[in-house]
């Protein structure tokens, strides 16, 4: 086993190093990156950037964003999906339960705080450095895995969050999202000048624009409120799944079984 | 004469560390700890993902990879069994 394990590091370096060497993992840059590194923020350009010092963001909610919003609308859909199942089961919480250990206890009561900080700044900060809105819900989402191992499934009721609540939370993120791209839209309808759904600065044939910077700093036009419209709508998201999934069996069986096929 | 590279070394080590966590998490019947295992075979796909230079998918596969995901299979495995049967 261990011989086998070397043997095979040793291959696999071998073959990598020789494959780069040989040109196969070509490190100079191709055609498409360069013109994406040279637009992803540049006031030279302003009918064509993103003004996003994060080429990933620019990509993702500029360059390529209505691809990244039916990606939003899909994972909506999923937690549609789950809370039709769900239909008619009796309320999140209840019953005991102490949890894990006291140490436990007190150390994740210390690391919420951070995780929160953590990802509110990848949120807010998606457009300036890696991150984005799903990369902050998905790590915000842990906090909802936490509470249910260590503080035990009743804890949901003790925070203050049911499941009606992430819902509401989730609807807000999504609302916010279609209130941005639908901006260009009232504009052209109050205005009567061209403007594109989703636009986020001045293009060849349009003079709409979202500012780029607030107070002298870069906020990137859409990008910033995407970003935080999704981190809303994502960790909710996950969070009324983790609810639903901790519910316990015997509470939810006669809701999930239905009618017509009864005990 | 053929240069081996840091990174390249790195990711080779990596990705073997996890070759070896997959096949640990498949063959382990306890399933509690395959799901542990899945979660180390994570880490190491997410050293990889950095050294690779992709910071923004790292930040989305450690809480998906380490937290939820495995959350999701031992609430699962909660409701099932613990051990794989025949």
């Amino acid at each position: 086993m261990l011989i086998s394990i070397v043997a095979s590091v040793a291959l696999l370096a071998y073959a990598t190093s020789l494959a780069g060497a040989l040109g196969y993992l070509g490190l100079e840059t191709r055609a498409l990156a360069k013109m994406f590194l040279t637009l992803a923020y540049n006031p030279g350009l302003r009918e064509l950037t993103a003004m996003a010092p994060e080429a990933v963001t620019a990509i993702v909610w500029d360059f390529r964003g209505v691809d990244t919003l039916y990606e939003t609308v899909v994972f909506y859909m999923a937690i549609i999906a789950a809370l039709a199942i769900y239909r008619g089961v009796p309320k999140v919480g209840g019953g005991g339960g102490t949890g894990l250990s006291l140490i436990v206890r007190v150390v994740t009561k210390l690391l919420i705080p951070m995780n929160i900080a953590v990802a509110l700044s990848i949120a807010v900060h998606g457009h300036l450095t890696p991150g984005g809105g799903f990369q902050a819900g998905a790590a915000l989402a842990v906090i909802s895995v936490l509470l249910a191992v260590v503080y035990s499934f009743s804890s949901y009721g003790r925070v203050g969050i049911d499941i009606p609540k992430a819902v509401t939370l989730r609807s807000v993120g999504l609302v916010a999202i279609a209130l941005v791209v639908f901006t260009p839209l009232i504009y052209s309808l109050v205005t009567g000048a061209q403007a594109y759904l989703m636009q986020n600065y001045v293009k060849v044939d349009s003079g709409f624009s979202f500012p780029a910077e607030v107070f002298g700093q870069l906020i990137s036009g859409t990008l910033i409120w995407l970003n935080v419209a999704e981190f809303l709508a994502v960790s909710f998201g996950f969070c009324i799944i983790f609810m639903l999934l901790s519910l316990r069996e015997e509470v939810i069986r006669p809701a999930l079984v239905g009618e017509e096929h009864g005990p | 004469m053929v240069r081996v590279d840091v990174t390249l070394l790195l990711l080779a080590l990596f990705s073997t560390v996890g070759l070896v966590f997959t096949y640990l998490a498949v063959s382990e019947r306890d399933l509690v700890r395959a799901v542990i295992y899945s979660a180390v075979q994570s880490s190491a796909y997410a050293v990889m993902l950095y050294l690779l230079r992709a910071p923004d998918i790292v930040l989305v596969y450690l809480p998906v990879a380490v937290g939820l995901y495995p959350a999701a299979l031992l609430f699962l495995i909660g409701k099932t069994e613990k051990v794989d049967g025949e």
